[in-house]
């Protein structure tokens, strides 16, 4: 069996190429697909540890998250779609009508 | 009979109920208002009545009801002993007389049911204070019947003289009221430690075992005199009531003349025990009373307004009443009854007088000063003939009521003079006895000014006599201020009883009075040229009145000149009223008012306001970080995860 570790490395490694991601690119669509990765960084943790204490709640969560993800970037996309529309870009950096 | 000590609380619930009635009901009923608020004062008479015959009659025992209000200790009651019943008793009968009255004097106001309102108001804060068996509950009835005063006498606020009027009446009160309060707060302190229901028997009988020590007694007893001085219009606040004139006249009859007035001496009375204990106490009383008799007495002399001269007439009387309660360091409580004797004769008569100067305005057309009027004895009969009977009890005539409760006085003070061992206890029986020939020297320059003599005026001749519901208050006035003589003795031994559960000679000594005689007032050996003196005194200012100005046999008007000294000090007040507003006031309270204004406004509110700059300063440099980039947003929250996570990590929670 691949030990604990791998799996864990494999998880952290995605969510800093997530965070990463959706702290420097400029598309909007991007963003959302960065944090996608980093939800699923957040999954595999999930279900590794269910394995590894041998107790199925963990995969339900996962499962949950799964569901919530697709959701979740239902929602975002559609906002982003309304945001094209009103100001013909989806660059977030200059999205920054809610500034002081 | 009927028990009705239970039900003394109605006495000023009933009228102060009528109060809303009268307001918001009082122009439906019968000739635009009134009618509310006499029923309700009616019904209230009957039960003072009925207590007193309870009292007097059947010697039920002296009582006192006590409702706990909050904290332990404050209490609202009410007491029920000869002396408040007496006092309920005279001023429900008087303010009916005087409510009767004014359906006839107030008839043609527009505004008849809120000055019906307002006057049952009033009646019902005179009743609640002489029935408060604790300082805190007299004292908000105090204010109440201070706040009715100040509306009464601005009743026509449109005259600029009323409105000026009710202010200076508010603030003389009120810097009265500020130290009276002040010394309530001094008892409290004292008497808190012991945990009862500070009422006032609780606090006489806690005097006795000294827990007020005796210098911070006499420091209570000045602090309320200068509250009694503010409400009874004594030296040296006693410049407000002349100016209260400027009120409908049944208002200087019911509130300056017969009851609030008398709310201070009743105050003393009341805290009698506790004066009786305080080192000086006594004596201060007794010579600001007599000082003020005198001094009111001569500024009587030279008005011309008639209500005016009556009102300084009834601060005289005041005085009386006050320097009387004074002596009782030597007579005992039985001056407590000689005070409460006067007390209620000077409401029949003044009320009286008032009410027949109300009847004379009202003849002509609200004519005030004596010089215009002139010879109306023979077109207003009731009121000149009633208006005799209030001069003569005024005087003290022999055989009216106002001779045997001022003879007694005098007495009491010449008593209190021998008794003395400093030549300072003369000055009360000196001053008194001075008052008297002044009294009826004032009195009687009124009298025949406005009554007899040739009319000087058009409205003069034309006057006429007033309706029958007006004289007919007059009649019974006049009746009481006749035949009240004739129960002197059982009055005096009936209120000064109220204090027999106390060792007044106890309390007397704490405060360094040899009392003569405390239980029982055996005559004292007053010579008979004594005695007799201030009959004599005034019949001796009655003629005196009468060659000036019934026969005409000195022109006055020589002297009347502003080149006569005396008469110049006397026309300008003693200049007491300058010093007030043009110095006190304008010189020291006004640049004080600046000052404290000023600091109000750039000290206080600079540092509120400068708070407030603060934090907008620090909110407009610090609000840059909201830059609306969600990706600047993302960092700190990241970085915060991060921390916590290490926080986790190094607690090692697992």
């Amino acid at each position: 069996m691949i030990p604990l570790e791998y799996y864990l490395a494999v998880s952290s490694l995605l969510f800093t190429i997530g965070a990463y991601g959706a702290l420097t690119c400029k598309n909007g669509i991007r963003v959302l697909m960065c944090l996608e990765i980093m939800l699923n960084a957040a999954n595999i943790n999930l279900v590794a540890f269910s394995r590894y204490v041998a107790n199925a709640t963990g995969q339900v969560f996962a499962a949950f998250s799964i569901a919530i993800a697709a959701a979740e970037v239902a929602v975002g996309l559609a906002i982003l779609i309304l945001i094209y529309r009103m100001y013909n870009t989806v660059d977030v950096s200059k999205l920054i009508e809610m500034r002081w | 009979m009927l028990d009705l000590r239970p039900y003394a609380y109605l006495i000023p619930l009933l009228p102060l109920s009528g109060f809303l009635l009268e307001l918001f009901f009082g122009k439906y009923t019968w000739r635009r208002g009134g009618i509310i608020a006499n029923i309700l004062i009616f019904i209230s008479m009957l039960i003072s009545f009925g207590i007193f015959y309870n009292l007097y009659f059947e010697g039920l025992p002296y009582t006192e009801y006590s409702w706990q209000w909050f904290y332990p200790g404050i209490v609202l009651g009410v007491v029920v002993d000869p002396l408040s019943i007496a006092m309920c008793c005279m001023v429900s009968f008087v303010s009916l007389l005087i409510h009767i009255y004014a359906l006839g004097y107030m008839d043609e106001d527009p505004s008849k049911a809120l000055y019906f309102a307002e006057t049952v108001l009033f009646t019902g804060g005179m009743l609640g204070l002489v029935l408060s068996n604790n300082l805190i509950q007299l004292f908000i009835f105090w204010e109440l019947v201070g706040l009715c005063s100040y509306l009464l006498i601005g009743f026509w606020y449109y005259k600029p003289e009323a409105a000026a009027a009710g202010k200076k009446a508010w603030l003389f009160c009120s810097v009265g009221d500020f130290l009276f309060l002040f010394g309530i707060a001094v008892v409290y302190k004292y008497m808190f430690a012991h945990g009862e229901p500070l009422t006032f028997s609780n606090i006489f009988i806690h005097l006795e075992e000294g827990v007020i020590p005796p210098e911070v007694l006499t420091l209570v007893a000045i602090l309320m005199l200068a509250g009694v001085s503010g409400k009874s219009s004594q030296f040296p606040l006693h410049g407000w009531i002349p100016d209260a004139m400027e009120g409908p006249t049944t208002v200087s009859a019911l509130i300056h003349a017969a009851t609030m007035v008398t709310a201070g001496v009743y105050l003393v009375a009341r805290t009698f025990p506790l004066y009786l204990a305080a080192p000086h106490g006594m004596m201060i009383v007794a010579i600001l009373g007599a000082f003020t008799a005198l001094f009111a007495a001569t500024l009587g002399l030279v008005v011309n307004d008639l209500k005016r001269i009556l009102a300084y007439s009834t601060i005289s009387q005041l005085g009386y009443m006050l320097s009387v309660l004074g002596v009782g360091g030597v007579v005992g409580a039985y001056a407590v009854g000689f005070s409460l004797y006067h007390l209620i004769s000077h409401a029949f008569f003044k009320a009286l007088l008032f009410l027949c100067a109300g009847a004379v305005l009202h003849g002509l057309w609200n004519t005030r000063c004596i010089y215009e009027m002139g010879g109306l004895w023979n077109k207003m009969k009731v009121t000149a003939i009633t208006m005799l009977v209030g001069s003569l009890a005024l005087i003290g005539f022999p055989l009216t009521a106002g001779y045997f409760s001022k003879d007694m006085i005098v007495e009491a003070a010449y008593e209190f003079a021998v008794s003395g061992d400093s030549t300072l206890a003369y000055l009360p029986w000196i001053f008194l006895t001075i008052g008297v020939l002044l009294t009826a020297t004032y009195t009687f320059r009124a009298y025949f000014t406005v009554f007899t003599g040739k009319p000087k005026t058009y409205l003069a001749e034309h006057a006429h006599e007033a309706s029958k519901i007006m004289t007919t208050p007059l009649v019974i006035l006049a009746a009481c201020a006749l035949l009240f003589g004739a129960v002197q003795k059982p009055f005096y031994h009936f209120v000064s009883t109220t204090f027999d559960y106390l060792n007044l000679a106890h309390l007397a000594e704490m405060g360094g009075n040899h009392v003569a005689h405390v239980a029982h007032h055996e005559h004292a050996h007053v010579p008979i040229t004594i005695k007799f003196l201030p009959t004599v005194l005034s019949l001796t200012g009655l003629g005196i009145a009468g060659y000036f100005y019934y026969n005409h046999r000195i022109d006055v008007g020589k002297y009347i000149t502003r080149d006569n000294p005396i008469y110049k000090l006397l026309w300008n007040k003693y200049y007491i009223d300058y010093l007030y507003k043009d110095i006190i006031v304008e010189r020291i309270v006004v640049p004080l008012a600046m000052f404290v204004d000023s600091f109000d406004m750039y000290g206080i509110d600079g540092v509120v306001n400068g708070i407030g700059r603060i934090t907008m300063s620090i909110g407009k440099a610090a609000r840059k970080i909201q830059t609306g980039d969600i990706q600047d947003y993302m960092v700190p929250f990241l970085i915060g995860i991060g921390i916590i996570a290490a926080i986790v990590k190094l607690l090692g929670v697992s």
